[in-house]
């Protein structure tokens, strides 16, 4: 793996950028698509989502000064991205009326191979505002710390310990409610 | 019981979204394939720190043009203030004369007896 530093070097240097830009899009491509695809859930939209975050990242390579790892850039340029999709697309937060629907959908999915009951968490973490959500999803299932999730989401740490909490509340609720 | 843990054993952590077979080995070729040519940054940009710098000189003048043509005549002001102060005391003399129930014909009777 090459060094953060001599990657970033590299990035900056428009004879090399090219060749480093694929190197980040073959190391980090993996991460970013599981972070991209819990929210968004499909991989078509997945998919989607991934070219358009690393598009972006391209055209935004002269603004990053490598404040933080690449990885953190490119997790934030992610979720941001999943985000807006989901509101371009009118997925607002699920109501509870529409919770059974995202639950069926799943389970017809080639791409989901999950129980009944990991689509029914899947229809829970559907219904968290974009916080919540978020830091639910890095949290749980990637185990992050709450100091790289505060660089990815720009949030406090605080505030993203408040979040993860009331988020996992709810999913509690979710499955108390339907035992 | 804790929450966290409460998800966990009616779930697990497992990860139950799949992919395309290959799709991985596949995705970073065809990105950089469909990359465009990055536009090369402004030659100029050293300007723009003058740019702003020539911006907020200009607000400052004329923040300083604004409160030195605001400050410039104080003299108009008094007297309109001494206007004021006067057109005050009349209508608390007619007040006053309203309330003791004279008219105009007993204030000159009695000015004219001083």
């Amino acid at each position: 793996m090459t060094d953060e530093r001599e990657l970033f070097a590299q990035l900056k240097d428009p004879k090399q950028q090219h060749a480093a830009f694929g190197l980040i899009v073959r190391q980090y491509s993996e991460q970013l698509y599981w972070q991209i695809r819990r929210i968004v859930l499909t991989h078509e939209d997945a998919n989607d989502v991934m070219q358009n975050t690393f598009l972006k990242a391209w055209n935004r390579l002269d603004s990053f000064q490598g404040e933080s790892k690449i990885l953190t850039w490119l997790s934030r340029i992610a979720i941001n991205e999943s985000l807006d999709f989901l509101r371009r697309n009118n997925h607002p937060t699920v109501s509870t009326e529409d919770e059974s629907s995202i639950s069926q959908m799943l389970q017809a999915d080639p791409y989901f191979d999950g129980s009944e009951v990991e689509a029914m968490l899947q229809e829970a973490i559907a219904t968290l505002p974009d916080v919540q959500r978020s830091v639910f999803l890095l949290r749980y299932y990637d185990e992050m710390k709450y100091s790289e999730i505060s660089q990815i989401l720009n949030t406090s740490e605080g505030a993203l310990k408040a979040s993860y909490h009331i988020a996992v509340k709810k999913i509690s609720d979710f499955f108390k409610s339907r035992d | 019981m804790n929450e966290e843990k409460y998800i966990e054993e009616q779930v697990g952590r497992r990860n139950p979204f799949t992919v395309p077979e290959g799709y991985f080995d596949t995705f970073a070729d065809q990105l950089m394939a469909s990359l465009p040519e990055r536009q090369p940054r402004t030659k100029y940009v050293w300007l723009r720190p003058l740019r702003y710098a020539a911006a907020v000189v200009c607000v400052l003048a004329m923040g300083a043009m604004t409160w030195f043509a605001l400050s410039s005549s104080p003299d108009v002001r008094q007297p309109i203030q001494a206007e004021a102060i006067q057109v005050s005391s009349d209508v608390a003399f007619d007040e006053a004369a309203d309330y003791a129930m004279i008219d105009n014909y007993d204030i000159y009777a009695c000015l004219s007896e001083e």
